[in-house]
């Protein structure tokens, strides 16, 4: 499944997945604006320009480059559909800067998630001055996300098991509201461990949390190279 | 979308989903946090189940107004925002460009729409209907304000289109509205206590409300049947000549003079009218809720 995938990758070992979050975040950060604010004309330049830092950065941390790539894709059908629409309204140049922006970024924010484990990532998102509660309902969501999807799963298995030809939208009705009533459990049972366990509203991670030169490299270079190849697209 | 309309949503989104779930965070017993995380792995998961509606094709569940009559606005628009950040980050659903606008569109505007009907109807002989709107309503609000931002952006689309895609928005949030009924209803048959319970709104705040829902329903529909049509209307009381005056401020034509960039110039504009319309909005609030008390 997808997300085995980016955790096994989020745990590598590379000069890249030894930097620190925010370090990393900023930079994604300075990507980002560098991408989204590119002017449509010479937007394959940019494009190219960012596609090969996006490769460099991948090689790099020993991602598998054309893994990242695909993986990438995804973000496609959102992008289509607003690209199909400005085509349809005769901007084809805008429609393809669209697709490129969007995907682009995509491949940058799966290098991010790739090389920093999520506890890490969000901890550092909350250094950044992410509000505490926003950070810790996502670690929530992402910790048991699969184990209530495995749930959705065991319910539908055993529904067809007992001889459900098609699910009518009463019983699917049914089945959500019991899912809703499994997780409300499973909610209760997690604050109750976590309270035996001395839970004090957040999520401990074991590394040191300290900046180091290495750091500040990575925020210089991405800046100095997005400013680089935003003035290179121009000409 | 452009430059200026998704850096300024961007740029709003994230404070206003900060304030909230600083709120949330202040006020919240703890019991609750794990059960916000929770909420969000079901939302992900029930949108896998499939509703048959009819005619070969099936619905699923948004969620946004199931979760803010569950738990209540200010926690439903944390999970909303959690799971549209998972969306992006992880699945690259959705795109992280967009995040700032689809958490608007999602998470505050379809929260909110859905939990004022609810909040509204709910307690009283309406209750299913108020249930239904809600659903309706959530989604019909983040569609019509991503359409808006489309146009904003400067995307040209023609009344027929505009009109075919507001019927296909207005079907799926009917079957959101009819699948949030159901599925409170089910949730209700296992454990009441679950389902929050709407405070009492005096009456003449309930008329108020429904009139101004009205309106706006009445102008969409304007608005998107007949674009000619309501321009028509406006010559005809005579408005036309005079709406460029109405606004003879620094944000006219959404412009800022000073600043260089074009598009930098336009966001900042864009930004001001929102904190603009958010102080007018604290206002009339504080009010109405002076005079309550």
């Amino acid at each position: 499944m997808h997300h085995t995938t980016i955790d096994r990758w989020s745990r590598g070992r590379s000069a890249i997945h030894r930097l620190d979050a925010r370090a990393k975040i900023l930079s994604l950060l300075i990507v980002l604006i560098a991408v989204g604010t590119a002017p449509t004309a010479g937007i394959w330049r940019t494009g190219a320009g960012f596609g090969a830092l996006a490769v460099a950065s991948a090689g790099l941390a020993r991602l598998p480059v054309l893994g990242v790539f695909t993986r990438s894709l995804a973000v496609l059908p959102f992008s289509l559909t607003f690209a199909v629409i400005v085509y349809l309204t005769g901007d084809a140049v805008r429609a393809f800067a669209l697709l490129i922006k969007s995907y682009i970024s995509a491949s940058f924010v799966l290098l991010l998630v790739g090389t920093t484990p999520l506890p890490h990532l969000m901890r550092g998102f909350e250094r950044l001055g992410f509000p505490a509660m926003l950070v810790l309902v996502i670690q929530y969501l992402y910790r048991y996300l699969f184990v209530i999807s495995t749930e959705a799963q065991r319910m539908r298995t055993a529904a067809i098991s007992r001889g459900l030809q098609r699910a009518g939208f009463q019983v699917a009705a049914g089945a959500v509201a019991t899912l809703f009533a499994r997780s409300y459990h499973r909610a209760e049972g997690i604050h109750r461990a976590m309270v035996a366990r001395g839970f004090e509203r957040h999520i401990p991670i074991l590394a040191a949390e300290r900046l180091t030169p290495a750091d500040g490299l990575l925020v210089l270079l991405t800046l100095s190279i997005a400013v680089i190849i935003r003035i290179g697209a121009v000409r | 979308m452009s430059t200026p309309v998704w850096v300024a949503l961007d740029v709003a989104s994230l404070p206003a989903v900060g304030y909230v779930a600083r709120r949330v965070g202040s006020k919240l017993e703890e019991t609750r946090v794990p059960l916000l995380g929770v909420m969000g792995a079901f939302v992900f998961a029930a949108q896998m189940i499939n509703f048959p509606v009819g005619a070969g094709t099936s619905g699923h569940l948004v969620g946004g107004a199931l979760l803010s009559i569950a738990l209540g606005p200010k926690a439903a628009i944390v999970v909303m925002t959690a799971i549209l950040f998972v969306q992006a980050l992880v699945f690259q659903d959705g795109g992280i460009l967009a995040l700032g606008a689809n958490i608007m569109n999602m998470a505050v505007a379809g929260v909110l729409a859905g939990w004022l009907p609810y909040q509204l109807w709910g307690g009283g002989r309406f209750r299913s209907a108020a249930i239904v709107a809600a659903g309706t309503l959530s989604v019909l609000v983040s569609a019509s304000l991503a359409v808006s931002e489309l146009l904003v952006s400067g995307v040209s689309m023609s009344s027929s289109v505009l009109g075919l895609s507001f019927a296909l928005f207005l079907v799926s949030a009917l079957i959101e509205g009819f699948i949030t009924l159901a599925v409170v209803k089910g949730i209700e048959s296992i454990n009441p206590s679950w389902i929050q319970k709407p405070a009492t709104a005096a009456p003449a705040v309930r008329a108020l409300t429904a009139s101004s829902v009205v309106l706006a329903g009445v102008g969409v529909l304007f608005a998107s049947g007949a674009p000619d049509g309501l321009e028509h209307l406006s010559e005809a009381i005579g408005i036309a000549g005079r709406q460029y005056t109405l606004l003879p401020t620094p944000l006219a034509d959404y412009e800022l003079e000073g600043v260089s960039s074009e598009w930098l110039r336009r966001a900042a504009a864009g930004l001001i009218g929102l904190a603009l319309m958010f102080g007018l909005c604290r206002l009339l609030a504080k009010g109405i809720v002076n005079r309550r008390s």
